[in-house]
């Protein structure tokens, strides 16, 4: 039986980003080379069947969300999901790691280019700053100085 | 002497733990209960030595770190406050405390929080504990870079040229005097933080115009990570390779090296690979270089264990950069080319021992080694994301084992890395008789690791150990940041396309899972194909 499954590559902060590929795994056309994957399912994401899985392959770990490939391309057409928004990048831009807001460098209204220093953000003893993924302007900072954050949260809105 | 003298005839009551020494001989620890002012794998470490030493051991703990490897590790443990540094393992009140409480004779500070802080040294000396390290006048002649450089100087030995004194932030009618002397010093050159280490607190500055705000944001990192903002400039020698040498120090003022490192393997100036000797050195090479080493440490009076960190530039110069009064998180590498324990060096000579055999010999044999090691530091980092802190869940974790390999670490399947402190998970070491046969077991270790639910610098070790110019070394400080962003790409793209293809066979066989009689390698599928299915037979949650 030939079950072809979506898989997204999902980042740190569960946000979905990059192409989606529709894999059929027993179609036995899978790259050659032989590599080890740990595999670790994470749960389910919403009702429609969709399933966050962990893969880790010669060190580098991946989450992925995996959905039958006919039943994504249904749910995607009913939900008009927005596909063309990811070449733009993401508009909210969310915590990758948790930490505290250093520093805001930008405020609501401002134009920003890709690339302009949003936040600085305090992790494990480090100053990180975080850039603007595109051009745009910022609609609402959602954090302040001063503010611990957790993994995921909204940080600055960028229109 | 190695070892402190044998017990009295009735010495059995004297320690609560009886000898499993085979010959029956039971000797007195130089101490009975020490704590340790420390987190993760050097704690492991510390305790570790203690616990051949026969020495009781009292780990301290943090909110964040209450069920952690190092607490798990200890005979007993103080709790110290809540998660962040400044609440809990900055707290040296609250660990002198803990010592008293604990009934400690002494506390080893291991690396990082407040090792180099003379402040603790002198607070724990003065509750009439032992410090396990230098004495808190030598932390503050030497741990101050600035006191360093200057005493450097007067030992005779070169120091890279700077400023000795720190910068005036404090005074905006300054702000002219500092950009004078920095093009005096010249461009691009460093901000440094005098209280400062592994890269925090220190900026690049390219010209005049970048150099107040880099003052500022430096004298703020460094306020952050050691209580103590002073900053100073200091010329950028570049290409240059980081070259360290280990000292040991006893208190009848004996002073010796114990061989140098090559630390170059750096991410902005964080060290991710350090080995043992320095490749390409000459013996009188060698020498000179610790003989220069053992300078700097006489002029301050160095007791106990310390490191000289030098710079050497394309011209074969020396370059004195600082001393480190701490055990460096590297000095596994020193143990495994010198056949000593630093840890239980540090521990004698604190109990006032001069320096061991083991010591001594290793420093005679330190200009003409015979092995080399070489370890590579596991931090939960992500090498795609420029290395940025990934703090999880450790789910998966297999560590290397098999000759000639150490690990170092306190982490264990199912561990939190809290965001809080340091990424450093484990430090994966080898030894081996040459360096292209270290790289070769680096390889081979390496290659045993599996760690799943954090992202880890796994990746990249792996590639460098495979790497043709780091088997060819050697290497400048710059060679990571300007050569591997880039070369790390397409391996982790052919990983993404692999995990798809894993994470697509786990989905696929929920519904339908293959007959298990099939077994895994009769279905014809390929090897993480397999594993997806594995892992969702195994593992997904019904």
């Amino acid at each position: 039986m030939t079950r072809r499954v979506r898989v997204s590559l999902v980042d740190a902060a569960g946000v979905r980003g990059g192409e989606s590929i529709d894999i059929d795994p027993d179609a036995g056309d899978a790259p050659p080379e032989s590599r080890r994957a740990i595999v670790t399912p994470l749960g389910t994401v919403g009702h429609d069947g969709r399933r966050r899985v962990e893969v880790v392959v010669d060190g580098w770990r991946f989450e992925l969300e995996v959905e039958d490939a006919v039943r994504a391309e249904l749910r995607r057409r009913a939900t008009r999901e927005p596909d063309a928004a990811a070449a733009d990048g993401p508009a909210e831009i969310r915590a990758i790691i948790p930490g505290r807001v250093a520093a805001v460098r930008v405020v609501a209204g401002d134009a920003v280019e890709a690339g302009r220093t949003l936040l600085i953000v305090e992790a494990m003893k480090m100053q990180n700053e975080l850039r603007a993924p595109r051009a745009g302007t910022v609609e609402r900072v959602a954090v302040g100085e001063g503010q611990t954050i957790e993994n995921g949260d909204v940080l600055v809105v960028l229109r | 002497m190695t070892d402190a003298p044998p017990q009295s005839t009735d010495g059995s009551s004297a320690t609560s733990q009886p000898s499993l020494r085979k010959d029956g001989a039971s000797r007195r620890p130089p101490f009975t209960r020490l704590l340790v002012a420390n987190r993760g794998e050097i704690a492991v470490r510390i305790f570790r030595a203690c616990r051949e030493m026969g020495i009781e051991t009292v780990a301290v703990y943090s909110d964040a770190d209450a069920t952690a490897g190092h607490v798990r590790a200890a005979d007993r443990a103080a709790r110290l406050g809540a998660a962040p540094a400044a609440e809990s393992y900055l707290r040296g009140d609250a660990i002198v405390a803990a010592a008293l409480d604990a009934g400690a004779e002494g506390i080893h500070p291991g690396y990082g929080f407040l090792a180099e802080r003379a402040s603790f040294a002198a607070a724990v000396e003065a509750a009439g504990l032992t410090f396990i390290g230098p004495a808190s006048t030598t932390i503050a002649a030497l741990g101050d870079k600035l006191a360093a450089r200057r005493s450097a100087t007067g030992a005779g030995v070169p120091v890279v040229p700077g400023t000795l004194e720190p910068a005036p932030l404090d005074r905006p009618d300054q702000v002219d005097a500092v950009v004078a002397s920095a093009e005096s010093i010249g461009f691009p050159l460093l901000v440094k933080a005098a209280a400062g280490g592994g890269g925090r607190g220190m900026r690049r500055v390219a010209d005049a115009v970048a150099l107040p705000a880099a003052l500022v944001a430096a004298a703020a990192e460094a306020r952050a990570a050691f209580g103590d903002g002073a900053v100073y400039l200091e010329r950028e020698i570049r290409p240059a390779r980081h070259i360290e040498v280990q000292l040991l120090g006893d208190r009848a003022g004996a002073v010796v090296a114990i061989g140098e490192r090559d630390c170059s393997l750096q991410r902005r100036h964080q060290k991710l690979v350090e080995e043992a000797p320095a490749p390409g050195l000459t013996r009188d090479e060698r020498r000179n270089l610790h003989e220069m080493a053992v300078r700097v440490a006489q002029a301050a009076g160095l007791e106990n264990a310390a490191t000289a960190e030098f710079l050497l530039d394309e011209d074969l110069r020396f370059w004195f950069l600082e001393v480190n009064t701490r055990l460096q998180v590297e000095h596994g590498v020193t143990e495994l080319v010198g056949d000593l324990d630093l840890v239980r060096e540090q521990i004698l000579i604190a109990a006032g021992e001069p320096l061991s055999e083991a010591a001594r010999h290793a420093a005679a044999r330190a200009s003409e080694p015979v092995r080399h090691a070489i370890e590579v530091r596991l931090s939960a980092e992500d090498p795609a994301r420029d290395f940025a802190p990934v703090p999880g869940l450790i789910r998966d974790w297999r560590m290397p084992s098999g000759p000639g390999v150490r690990v170092d670490t306190a982490a264990e399947a199912g561990d939190r890395v809290p965001p809080e402190y340091d990424p450093l998970v484990a430090k994966i070491l080898v030894v081996d008789a040459d360096r292209d046969r270290a790289i070769d077991r680096l390889a081979r270790a390496l290659a045993e690791t599996e760690v799943s639910g954090i992202q880890t610098t796994l990746p990249f070790h792996r590639q460098m150990a495979l790497d043709p110019a780091f088997r060819a070394g050697p290497f400048p400080i710059d060679w990571v940041d300007e050569h591997w962003a880039e070369a790390l790409r397409p391996g982790r793209d052919a990983a993404l396309e692999a995990a798809r293809w894993a994470a697509a066979a786990a989905f696929a066989n929920l519904s339908s899972p293959p007959p298990t009689s099939t077994g895994r390698a009769a279905d014809g599928s390929t090897p993480w194909v397999r594993d997806g299915r594995h892992g969702a037979i195994d593992r997904w949650p019904r």
